[in-house]
């Protein structure tokens, strides 16, 4: 009786148990994954823009509205200003452009939800990264296509020095003209991303 | 001979010594003893515990973290919060945010522009030139601003008087902008204690009607303020308000100023103003109580004339500079030859000097009244030389230095030396034909004249007869200025209104009725005019913060007299109406104006075309009966001198509140967070002092206490301490942070303002701890102890041993055999790297730098480096990544004094790396030391590990620890440096070589499609060094200024023995002295 019980325990109960937490914790584990790291986030934004049509139908260039990528460490998104370029005439009757005019007309600035993110504690530079000829889509994935913008990539240290380490197999896409510039690994040191 | 048998002989030379117990506070049962003091070995010292072998000091070298830096804190200043109660709460919270959570983790709002200025790039910052108000010197600034909040000063180098460099004040005054205990609204006081916030136009209003009705009745409206510098400003007072309100006059003072230089050349020459010297062109100087490098007239320009004679690669001589002082200055301890007499003593010895070249030598060029030779007559340099006890080889070479170099040397006397003094040295300066320096096309230039003593005696007596209606005090603040005899406080009860303009309460502003706030100098515009030959501009670069409003706009809208008229741009239009008539004249157009203007304003300063100003010219000559005619009746007495200097950091006092620069290390004694009465080692004893100890100082002004601190090298008998401390009404930061001196400044001085030959000293009970940094980081591991005597941190020589053969250092210090080097060497386990790109490096000439302690305000700055506050410094947790070492070497009667900037080194092989546990410091292949703050667990090995002791740990988050936590307030998280991380508590952080600016070098020179140019990454440091001291760049670069520098035949860095190869080189000090100093040689 007594070995029998000792034989069950060990035999059964103890597997099962060690196979369920395992289990559980694996599944949690890669089930979250690309929720933890921000993949497929898709935020709702304050006024619904279509990338994949301005930037995928109308063929817009990407720095006509993100002008600061090529200068400085942001890829700024556009004051209303820039949206009112085009639509101070086009589409004026559209309810998304109405509230669009309503924010600019109001000197309010649209509060875009986040949807990249690095951490504060890393200082990554968009502006080395375009002028190298590294396309946007490396990381942004094809924006072109997305009617609302969702992170199709990861966004973690290990992403950043993967591509650095190798960038022939992380660059898939080169800027239009910028093919010649030579990429070389990105530096690995701490102080170039943490200051 | 062996190390050990070599450390041995020393420790036995040593001998006992009974002077130590008087300065030490030690029984005198404790065996004491010194170092040799013999010629032999300089044995740098940096304090009397070191010098003297305190045991405890020793013991505490032993250590690396000092008594008090491992202290348990105060548990009780903690928040109640149990660690049981913080968990709940933390598990309660977790769960709470679990259940309430979406899919994804909000990331926050990305906030654009509405509209974006055409100017401004996100994440790049924008430039603006324009004009410091922090003295009256009125340098040129360019102010850095990030997405429109300016977080960096910096000089602007298209101002041909600053040329590109600025002061401490200047580099911390961003903080004053941000100071969360500005004012924000007006206030009205209906009496002393019952104040409350008030509306512009409800204050306007009643303010307008009361200088009406007080004009009316034929009462003065006196106005207060500090130099006026503005040509605008001016205008605006004296014409434009007078019109408006007849009765109105200004009053115009400083508590530092060059009245004695100014009345006594005038006297001489008949021109106003002292004139600008080419002090770039003397050979030799001579500075008598003058700290023309620390505290006395433009320091910027001052150091950058000084130092362009101290490169040993600019192809002229050194210069060689005498100090005659009894205080110790920053000048004085710069000087080739320190000559330590007594201050009272000055003038005579000026006189003797005098007698030695009309009289005995008989200059030619020179002919000299018979009243003036009748006067010099009772005068013998030689008696005074042993009457005095002074250095006859250096008086000796100082005499004939000055005939050899005659139309080139500059006799400087200090500004706090009386008329007569300076009378006397002009004439010395006139026998010596030095005149030929004085600039003759370009003077000095004051637009509104400072009150005279009997002009401010007048504006009392106003104010007590009820003559004077009415105060405004411009930006200004007589309470805590004006000598305590003037009763000032008690006369401002009699009018009937006072009025104070100000950035934040002052003691002047408890005063008043109404306090009005202004604009700081980030908020302004303005112009200023200091020398005949440029005007500046200074332009807002930021809207007003709060509720606040320029002065001269308040001023302009009382003169148009309806609270309607107020708008922020009056003043703006006022300025540029007038520079239409005076500075830019002749444009066809408004918008030829306009160009002209904008042009203007983007250079920060214009030429003047028109030169008005009256000066001396190359025929002025001197009037000898102002000589004859003038009484020398300063005599060294035998009481004690008290000399009352500037502050080195906090100005007039009106920067108490700028925490940054109470922080800032005085360059000599180090100390921070407080002034005290420098005394003697000889008064010390004579008064049975201790540093720490407290004395009463009287003068016929009044009595003060004040902590006592022994600094080596003043005179005996002479006692100095610092103005500009002690405010009773001022932000949580500078309240009560040391003693007001103003005290003791008399109004009717028999010397003059900061000199008193009659003090009485006496020792009083009490004890008043002074926090110095300088023994801090102190060191003696087992494993250096064989070579600590051997250490050469400091490496100098003489410029003439240079000249002779320019490699003299390597030859005098290569001593390891490879044998010994190979065992001394240290490796890494870290990788190493090849570096054969770009490797980072820096040159820091030792010649050049005056330990001013400038590199370290800009520091702070640019590094978003938190106040620790002085209960911290003293545990040792001070945070500022640079310091400037000093070591004394000699007696502590007579120091000779070397400064050497210390920070991180970047080593090769970093000792730091290779103990931290968490590779959170590591290395680049540019040769950067880095740290990664997130990886850093706060172990503190690499700390421990550092040969140099650079690392600072954040034992606290010490924004939060510090009074009451005003650092964390909204207003103060606009100044950081977004380029760099704030740190938090636990973490280790050190220099980085402003790794930001290297990287936006980089992002640069990928723009641009080319390799990264090491020359156009400035430091923070460098950039803010005076006389250039600091260079930094590309190691790699064999084209480079550094390339040259590193190479130098008298490079060294310091500690090289240890191998750890740092990539800092100190160039060698070379004291440009006639003997060849064999102390050094003999190692």
């Amino acid at each position: 009786m007594k070995n029998f019980l000792l034989d069950y325990n060990l035999k059964v109960r103890l597997p099962v148990l060690i196979f369920v937490v395992l289990a559980v914790f694996t599944i949690t584990y890669y089930v979250s994954y690309a929720e933890r790291n921000g993949i497929g986030n898709m935020p709702a934004q304050p006024i619904a823009y279509s990338h994949k049509l301005h930037a995928g139908d109308l063929k817009i260039d990407c720095r006509y509205c993100h002008s600061d990528v090529d200068k400085s460490r942001h890829a700024n998104v556009p004051s209303a200003k820039v949206c009112m370029n085009c639509h101070s005439i086009a589409r004026k009757d559209k309810p998304e452009i109405i509230k669009l005019t309503d924010y600019y007309t109001r000197g309010v600035p649209i509060e875009w939800k986040r949807v990249h993110r690095v951490p504060d504690f890393a200082y990554f530079n968009h502006s080395v990264h375009v002028n190298k000829g590294i396309d946007c889509s490396n990381c942004h994935g094809n924006v072109a296509a997305m009617e609302v913008v969702e992170q199709v990539k990861d966004f973690t240290m290990r992403a950043c020095l993967d591509c650095h380490r190798n960038p022939e197999a992380g660059i898939k896409n080169i800027i239009p003209g910028k093919e010649n510039l030579q990429i070389n690994n990105g530096p690995q040191n701490c102080s170039a991303c943490h200051r | 001979m062996p190390l050990r048998e070599n450390q041995d002989k020393l420790i036995m030379d040593k001998k006992v010594v009974d002077i130590s117990s008087k300065i030490l506070n030690v029984t005198p049962e404790d065996p004491k003893v010194i170092p040799e003091t013999e010629e032999k070995d300089p044995n740098y010292w940096r304090s009397f515990r070191e010098l003297y072998n305190d045991p405890d000091f020793l013991k505490e070298k032993k250590n690396e973290f000092q008594p008090g830096s491992l202290d348990r804190p105060d548990e009780n200043s903690f928040s109640k919060f149990s660690r049981r109660k913080f968990l709940a709460l933390l598990s309660a919270s977790a769960a709470v945010a679990a259940t309430g959570c979406s899919n994804f983790r909000d990331k926050g709002e990305i906030v654009p522009y509405n509209k974006k200025p055409e100017s401004v790039t996100i994440g790049l910052p924008t430039y603006y030139a324009s004009t410091c108000t922090g003295c009256s010197y009125a340098c040129g600034i360019l102010i850095k601003t990030i997405e429109g909040r300016p977080i960096k000063v910096d000089g602007n180098p298209d101002h041909p008087v600053s040329k590109g460099k600025i002061c401490a004040i200047a580099q911390a005054s961003v903080m004053n902008l941000y100071d969360p205990e500005r004012l924000k609204n007006p206030l009205e006081r209906a009496d002393r204690n019952n104040s409350k916030e008030t509306a512009w136009a409800d204050a306007d209003e009643k303010i307008i009607n009361q200088l009406k009705s007080i004009s009316s009745s034929g009462k003065e409206i006196a106005i207060v303020t500090h130099t006026v510098n503005s040509p605008s400003l001016k205008k605006l007072l004296t014409e434009d308000f007078r019109t408006a309100y007849p009765g109105s006059k200004v009053y115009s003072y400083e508590l530092y100023s060059e009245s004695a230089r100014n009345s006594a050349f005038e006297k001489c020459y008949g021109a106003k103003l002292f004139p600008v010297v080419q002090l770039d062109k003397a050979n030799v100087i001579l500075a008598l109580e003058s700290d023309f490098l620390g505290t006395e007239g433009n320091k910027v320009e001052n150091s950058r004339m000084y130092s362009e004679r101290r490169d040993i690669y600019n192809g002229s001589e050194f210069n060689r500079l005498y100090a005659v002082e009894g205080n110790a200055s920053v000048t004085g301890m710069n000087a080739d030859y320190r000559i330590i007499l007594r201050t009272d003593a000055i003038e005579e010895f000026v006189l003797c000097l005098l007698n030695e070249f009309i009289l005995k030598e008989k200059l030619s060029g020179f002919t000299a009244d018979a009243a003036v030779s009748a006067k010099l007559q009772s005068y013998d340099l030689k008696g005074f030389i042993s009457k005095n006890n002074l250095n006859e080889e250096a008086i000796k070479h100082l005499v004939s230095d000055l005939r050899k170099n005659t139309g080139s040397s500059f006799v400087s006397a200090g500004s706090m030396l009386p008329e007569s003094t300076h009378i006397a040295v002009n004439l010395l300066n006139e026998v010596l034909g030095n005149t030929n320096l004085y600039v003759k096309d370009v003077q000095n230039i004051e637009q509104i004249p400072l009150s005279t003593k009997a002009e401010l005696e007048n504006l009392i007596s106003g104010l007590k007869s009820g003559k004077t209606g009415a105060v405004i005090h411009l930006d200004s603040n007589p309470v805590y200025h004006f000598p305590s005899e003037y009763g000032y406080a008690d006369a401002l009860k009699n009018a009937g209104l006072v009025i104070s303009l100000t950035e934040s309460v002052n003691e002047t502003s408890e005063a008043g009725n109404f306090i009005l706030p202004v604009n700081s100098m980030f908020e302004s515009w303005g112009d200023f005019q200091t020398r005949s030959n440029f005007a500046s501009l200074q332009q807002p670069v930021i809207a007003p913060l709060y509720n606040t409003r320029q002065k001269e706009d308040i001023l302009l809208t009382w003169i148009k007299g309806s609270k309607d008229s107020y708008n922020p741009d009056l003043y703006h239009q006022y300025i540029s109406g007038n520079w239409k008539n005076t500075f830019l004249p002749g444009a066809a157009s408004d918008m030829q104006f306009g160009k002209e203007w904008n042009a203007a304003l983007n250079d920060g300063a214009v030429k003047v075309r028109q030169n008005t100003a009256a000066g001396i010219t190359e025929t002025t000559a001197f009037k000898q009966e102002t000589f004859a005619n003038t009484n020398f009746r300063l005599k060294a007495g035998s009481e004690y001198v008290l000399l009352l200097t500037r502050s080195f950091t906090l100005g007039d006092g009106r920067f108490a509140n700028n925490g940054w620069l109470q922080e800032l290390p005085k360059p000599l004694s180090r100390i921070v967070w407080d002034n005290y009465a420098a005394v003697s080692v000889q008064t010390a004893k004579a008064l049975g002092l201790k540093s720490n100890d407290k004395i009463s100082v009287t003068t016929p002004a009044g009595k003060t206490e004040l902590p006592v601190f022994i600094q080596p090298g003043t005179a005996e008998g002479v006692i100095a301490a610092e103005l500009g401390y002690g405010r009773s009404v001022c932000g949580t930061v500078g309240k009560d942070v040391g003693v007001n001196t103003n005290k003791l400044i008399s109004g009717n001085p028999q010397v003059s303002m900061f000199m008193y030959n009659d003090v009485k000293i006496e020792k009083v009970p009490g004890f008043y701890e002074l926090i110095s940094t300088q023994e801090h980081y102190a060191f003696d591991e087992p494993l250096l102890k064989d070579i600590q005597f051997r250490r050469e941190i400091i490496q100098e020589g003489t410029y003439l041993e240079f000249k002779e053969t320019p490699d003299f250092l390597h030859h005098r210090h290569t001593k390891y055999s490879e044998e010994e080097t190979e065992k001394l060497k240290v490796g890494s386990i870290n990788e190493q790297y090849d570096h054969t790109g770009t490797k980072w490096g820096m040159a820091i000439d030792l010649n050049k730098c005056t330990g001013c302690n400038e590199c370290a305000a800009a520091c702070n700055v640019e590094n978003n480096i938190p106040i620790v506050g002085k209960d911290q410094v003293k545990a040792n947790r001070e945070m500022q990544w640079i310091r400037i070492d000093r070591y004394y070497s000699g007696t502590p009667e007579v120091p000779k004094t070397s400064f050497q900037p210390m920070l991180c080194q970047h080593c090769d092989f970093a000792p730091c790396e290779n103990v931290c546990p968490v590779a959170a410091t590591t290395h680049s292949a540019d040769g950067l030391n880095a740290m990664a703050y997130n990886r850093c667990v706060g172990t503190r090995y690499c700390s421990n590990n550092c040969p140099y002791k650079v690392r600072r740990f954040n034992y606290f988050n010490f924004r939060d620890r510090f009074r009451d936590s005003v650092q964390l307030e909204e207003s103060f998280s606009l100044m950081a440096n977004p380029e760099v991380t704030v740190r938090s508590r636990g973490v280790m952080e050190k220099c980085t070589f402003c790794i930001q600016r290297i990287m936006e070098e980089r992002q640069n020179a990928i723009q641009e499609n080319r390799y990264i140019i090491g020359s156009n990454v400035k430091t923070a440091c460098q950039e803010a060094c005076n006389t250039n001291a600091i260079t930094f760049g590309d190691k790699n670069d064999k084209e480079s200024e550094l390339y040259k520098l590193v190479n130098s035949s008298i490079a060294y860095s310091v500690l090289e023995e240890i191998k750890v190869k740092p990539n800092i080189s100190y160039l060698a000090k070379l004291r440009n002295v006639y003997e060849t100093d064999k102390t050094s040689q003999e190692h």
